[in-house]
Formats: structure tokens, C-alpha cells, sequence
């Protein structure tokens, strides 16, 4: 351990037997079930979990409830104003901001392992195939995959789908009669998948520890590599972005701005938290921060600047961060773990 | 950091088609054990079986692109069984059937590379069920078959009522020959006690130390080359650490796709520890495990079961890891 490790081991465990300012004005609720993720809509900050139930976080009221799977909520995700879950119990789901349930789909013993959705557009997947359904088309269009899909995700335009599996990416392009597929090819298996905000760059995390890009102009490859664990969460940061990612005992920030992204160019590291490994990570909407939450419960706070000290959001509960979450208007924060604990706290103080 | 829960045990479940591996699945899902188990089956295995925890994968089989050419894994396995964990209510154990083509590896390897996995969970034990009636014919067509004997903790011989007992002694002696340190539970219809199957903790560190190495097989000159056998090693000299480390990690690394399984317990001059070791092709699981009891005497013992392994200099190699 180098002296900064033991320094900065001594400085977390210093801190821990103190409430955060945010745990001191927040409420902490125990749910018996691990929080699977969470969206934002511009009510309510919406949680999925093991128990099948989706919960709705309005700043002061108590949360509602929601009995949406006869499982494990897997998958959440939202247009903006709509949520829409995937469960074990092979259920595609579109809530609306009242907690009104429709069921768009099921497929039986198969499990909807993915969703994503615009405004035009929501999509699902189970298995090897994604099943699109288009605003203007009560018929869902099947798109087929050579193995089971990972990851979904579409551009900010929403005309393309980036659909991550086995050996690569699946690139759908929305054309005027029909969706169109192109493939990026590396070796591995790609699940999480996200494009860059201006769309020039598509990311995978894969299930070696590693990230792996494309430049989707020419298919240049970038590969993010060097973590100690797998990747299993990450996010664009500011205007000129940074993908800030987990994997490692901090956040590793990879800079996507100028000609070729992180072509041969170091990351930004923020929020070492000494010997724990980094599960999740929520851009500070409107700053070029982020939280950072651990797999032992810890979240920190840090600018994406290695010259900036982190403070401690929440402290460790011993279970993995599984999901951090924002209010649409910012005044309030969700942290979840897979200990089925909650943090729900106003973002600032008054 | 795991506090969450103990890791819950995943037995997998191999077999041929028609050896009877969902006769004792509907048996795992329908008995009053009080337990809650969830079963993970192939799409195209057989029919017959429905319940809440029933899960249906595609055997999806990955290459790990981390420099080691036989590492692969179960990419539906890693998928389902971090679903699982993240069930409200926490399962028993689970149980994982594999078609009648597959090979085992894949299955258990995950277990060794995936972090999650092995945060949550743990391999139990690797139960084949054989047709007592079908089997030495299929060991001879389907390397599949002889893998599954080979990778077995246990081996149901399944349907012995249908055959007289001279054969279900050569079929024995078949399954002896290719892994001597498979249980044999001879059954019809599965008629086995749950708990003879499940919670076997055969991957576990410990159970390596029960280990007895097999004299009575020791003449492997007239295998056919492809045929998978085992071999073992006894030492009463201490072995060189350095020595087996560079011995072990080459010889994993040029025969680790032959080499289906190996475990052993080492004696290493000026170490009081005993050291435990299993693995699956290139991978392994090794670990001190505690002093050597007092009055029992140190030696070391090595077990390998694959293919072509009279032609890896095990003999030499080992003999070369002895103290001088």
C-alpha cells in the first residue's frame, strides 16, 4: 500500500462513524429487496427492485409503491415521462408518472433483460432479439441478434439504436421505411453501451474488465483498459464530456473532447476511496462532477479535476451501490444499494 | 465486499438426453424438502418441467479474451445468476442443466473467472446422470459424454433395473477408468436422497484434502490417445516451491485443454502450511489450508484427469519437484 492508499484508507475510515450532511437531512428507508436502478422523470425519481415493486420519490412525500413484476425489476428506463421495466417474470412494462401499469409484452419463461425508449420510440429485449415499437405502429419490429443481448441504448436523436452482444455492437439506423443494421466488431462481450452526447462515439462495457469504443465515422477502435474489476456503470460528464467510469478504487474519466477522444491520452482519476472498488457513478447534473458510489456502500462527491479533494456523501452500509439518481430538478438525490437501502435527501441545504 | 448472504451453491446437472436428468429436476422441484431452488434449463432440453423457478437460458459460450486460449465461459450463466441474486427472496440453491452435447468446462470455469459469480455463489458439485443401459456405447460416439464423466463429482448410473448386473460392473469399471474419484450411485428413476446431490461442496478447498489417490489404475499404456484417464502422484519428499510453480504453470499453460481436471495437496519444504489446489483446463483455485495435523505423516498428492496424459512428462515433472 503506498503512503497515499494508507492516508487516504485512515482519512475514509475517519469519516465513516460521522453523518454526511446528506444523510443527516435525508431519510433512510430499508426496502427487503436489493435496488435494481433508477430513472428520473421530470415527478419523481423512480426506483426498480428484487421484489418486483417500483417505488416513486417525491421530495417530501412518503414513496408509492407500485407492484409491477412478479420478480425482480431488471431493467428501468425512461423517455422523459414515461417509465418502462423489464422483469424475470418476462413482463415488458410502461408506467406512467401516476403508477399506471401497461403491459406492452410478455414472453413468457424469458426474461426481459433490457429496455430503453424515447419519445418515439421504446424497445426491449429478451433473449437474442430487441422488439421495437415505434409511435405510429402498434406492430413491433423484431430485430435479431446472433446472441443475447447485453445492452441497449439509442443516440439523443433517437433514429439510432445501439444494440450490444457478443463480439460487438449492432447499429440501427432508422431510415425512411425501414431500421437498418451496421456492426462494430470486437472480440469479447459487450453489455452496458452508451453514445457520446454529440453521437460521434458509441462505448461498451464488456465482461472482460474493460471498456471498448468506436468512432463510428471510420470504426476506429478505442480500447479503455487497465481496471481491476468489471465495469458497472458509466456516464458522461459536462459539455466537452469526460465518460466517467467505475471499475477501479476511483472514478477513471476519459476525455472525449477534440479530434480522436481518448486516443493515446491518459484519464482523469477522481475519488480514490482506497482499497474499494467503484459500482456506480451519476454525473452532478449542470457540473462537471459526479457521485461515485462503492461496493461497500461509500459515495463520494468529486469535480472532474484530480487537483480537487472528494467529501463523503454517504457513508459505507456495507452493500454495493446500485443506483444514484437526481431529481429532475436537482434538489434532491436517491442512493440505493443492494442491501434494499435508500437514501432520499434534499440535494442542498436550506 | 460481500456481507450481503452466504454464497448460495449451484449444482450443475449433466447427462445425455434421456438419461433422466428431468425426472430428477421435476424430483428437485416438487419434493417437500422446504427449500426454495431455482433450476436454470437449456431451451432445447426436455420437456416436462414448470415452476416459478424455472429459468430458461440459451447455452451461450464465451471466450475470455484474457490471453488463455481455452478460457471459456457461460455468458447466460453470468446473466442469470446476477438476476437471481438480485431476487427479494434468497434461493437455497440453484441447479444448472446443460444439454446432452455440452461440455462441462465452460460451466464451471465461470465460476472461477467472473467475480460476481464468485462473490454470490459458489460451484457445488458437477452431478452426471448416466443411462446405465446406453452409456459405455456413448462414451465410445460423444466426447461429450466421456467429459461429463470426467469433470463428475458424482455419477448417477441411472435405469440399472434394466440391466443385469454384470454389465452395470463393466460400465462401472468404464466410469473408474476415466475418473476414479467419481461417487457412483447406482438409481432407477433418480431414487436418490436429495442431499446425496445437492450440497456436496465438492469444489471447496476442504473436500480436496478427502482426496485419495488411486493406485490400482496406475498402467495407462494401452489407453487410446483420446481417450480421457487419470493419473496420480505421491510424494514423501517434500516438494520445491519455486520448482512446482514453474513446473504447475507451464504445464497448465502448454496442456491446460487436455488437462480437464487436476486437484492435489502439497508438502513444501520449509512451509508448515498444507497447500490445496484444484482447477478446471488452465484455471485453479489454490490455497494454504491450515498446518499439517500433528502425528500424521506429510506428503504430497497429485491427481490429473484428461486427455494424452502419458505424453505431458507428468512423471518427470514431478519428480523434478522434489527436494534435491
Amino acid at each position: 500500500m503506498s503512503d497515499r492508499e494508507k492516508f487516504l484508507e485512515q482519512k475514509i475510515s475517519y469519516l465513516e462513524p460521522e453523518e454526511t450532511e446528506l444523510e443527516g437531512r435525508g431519510k433512510e428507508l430499508e426496502i427487503n429487496a436489493p435496488v435494481t436502478g433508477a430513472v428520473t422523470i421530470p415527478e419523481a425519481v423512480v426506483a426498480g427492485f428484487g421484489d418486483g415493486t417500483v417505488r416513486f420519490f417525491r421530495s417530501e412525500e412518503t414513496p408509492k409503491i407500485i407492484d409491477a413484476h412478479d420478480g425482480v425489476v431488471l431493467c428501468i428506463a425512461t423517455n422523459g415521462s414515461e417509465v418502462f421495466t423489464g422483469g424475470d417474470d418476462g413482463r415488458f412494462l410502461q408506467i406512467s408518472p401516476d403508477g399506471i401499469i401497461t403491459e406492452i409484452a410478455n414472453f413468457g419463461t424469458r426474461w426481459v433483460d433490457t429496455v430503453a425508449a424515447t419519445k418515439d420510440n421504446m424497445v426491449c429485449s429478451s433473449g437474442k432479439n430487441a422488439y421495437l415499437w415505434s409511435s405510429g405502429n402498434t406492430k413491433e419490429k423484431i430485430l435479431e441478434h446472433t446472441s443475447t443481448i447485453g445492452g441497449m441504448a439509442f443516440d439523443r436523436s433517437g433514429k439510432r439504436l445501439a444494440v450490444a452482444s457478443y463480439g460487438g455492437v449492432t447499429l440501427w439506423e432508422q431510415g425512411n421505411r425501414r431500421w437498418k443494421s451496421s456492426r462494430l466488431v470486437w472480440k469479447g462481450s459487450h453489455s452496458k453501451v452508451s453514445f457520446s452526447p454529440d453521437g460521434k462515439y458509441i462505448v461498451t462495457t464488456m465482461q472482460e474488465s474493460e471498456l471498448h469504443g468506436w468512432r463510428i465515422r471510420d470504426k476506429v477502435d478505442l480500447a479503455m483498459r487497465g481496471y481491476p474489476a468489471k465495469i458497472k456503470s458509466f456516464a458522461w460528464v459536462g459539455d466537452i464530456p469526460h465518460l466517467a467510469t467505475a471499475g477501479d478504487h476511483q472514478a477513471i474519466c476519459w476525455p472525449f473532447d477534440g479530434k480522436d477522444g481518448p486516443l493515446g491520452r491518459e484519464p482523469v482519476c477522481v475519488a480514490d476511496c482506497g482499497k474499494k472498488i467503484s459500482t456506480f457513478i451519476e454525473p452532478l447534473t449542470g457540473e462537471k462532477a459526479i457521485f461515485v458510489g462503492f461496493n461497500d456502500g461509500t459515495v463520494l462527491l468529486s469535480e472532474v479535476d484530480d487537483r480537487k479533494n472528494p467529501f463523503v456523501v454517504r457513508n459505507p452500509k456495507g452493500y454495493e451501490i446500485s443506483a444514484i439518481s437526481l431529481s429532475s430538478d436537482r434538489s434532491y438525490i436517491l442512493i440505493g444499494d443492494l442491501g434494499g437501502n435508500i437514501l432520499w435527501s434534499p440535494l442542498w441545504a436550506n | 465486499m460481500n456481507n450481503t448472504s452466504e454464497q448460495v451453491p449451484v449444482t450443475v446437472l449433466t447427462g445425455f438426453l434421456g438419461a433422466g436428468k428431468t425426472t430428477l429436476l421435476n424430483r428437485i422441484l416438487t419434493e417437500q424438502h422446504g427449500k426454495r431452488y431455482a433450476v436454470i434449463v437449456n431451451e432445447f432440453g426436455e420437456q416436462g418441467i414448470d415452476n416459478d423457478l424455472v429459468v430458461d437460458a440459451d447455452e451461450e459460450v464465451f471466450e475470455m479474451n484474457n490471453g488463455c486460449i481455452c478460457c471459456t465461459v457461460r455468458g447466460d450463466l453470468i446473466r442469470i445468476l446476477g438476476g437471481l441474486m438480485k431476487r427479494a427472496d434468497k434461493l437455497d440453491a440453484i441447479i444448472v442443466e446443460t444439454t446432452g452435447l455440452a461440455d462441462p468446462a465452460p460451466v464451471a470455469q465461470t465460476f472461477f473467472v467472473d467475480q460476481d459469480v464468485s462473490d454470490k455463489t459458489k460451484l457445488d458439485a458437477i452431478v452426471t446422470v448416466a443411462d446405465a443401459v446406453h452409456l459405455s456405447n456413448q462414451l465410445g460416439e460423444h466426447h461429450e459424454a466421456e467429459e461429463q464423466i470426467a469433470f463428475a463429482d458424482i455419477v448417477l448410473l441411472n435405469k440399472i433395473d434394466l440391466v443385469d448386473e454384470n454389465s452395470i460392473d463393466k460400465v462401472k469399471a468404464r466410469i473408474k477408468k476415466i475418473n476414479p474419484y467419481a461417487k457412483i450411485v447406482k438409481t432407477n428413476r433418480c431414487d436418490i436422497p436429495l442431499n446425496e446431490v445437492l450440497g456436496l461442496n465438492a469444489f471447496s478447498l476442504d473436500r480436496v484434502l478427502e482426496v485419495e489417490p488411486d493406485f490400482l489404475d496406475s498402467d495407462h499404456d494401452h489407453e487410446h490417445d483420446d481417450d480421457v484417464t487419470s493419473m496420480s502422484f505421491v510424494s514423501e519428499t517434500p516438494l520445491d516451491m519455486d520448482k512446482f510453480q514453474t513446473w504447475f504453470g507451464n504445464l497448465l499453460q502448454t496442456h491446460g485443454q487436455d488437462i480437464l481436471r487436476s486437484k492435489g495437496i502439497l508438502s513444501f519444504e520449509g512451509k508448515d502450511d498444507r497447500y490445496v489446489f484444484q482447477g478446471v483446463h488452465m484455471l485453479m483455485d489454490a490455497s494454504p489450508m491450515g498446518t499439517w495435523p500433528e502425528g500424521k505423516e506429510r506428503n504430497s498428492r497429485v491427481v490429473f484427469i484428461g486427455r494424452n496424459l502419458e505424453n505431458m512428462g507428468l512423471d518427470d515433472g514431478f519428480e523434478g519437484c522434489k527436494l534435491n
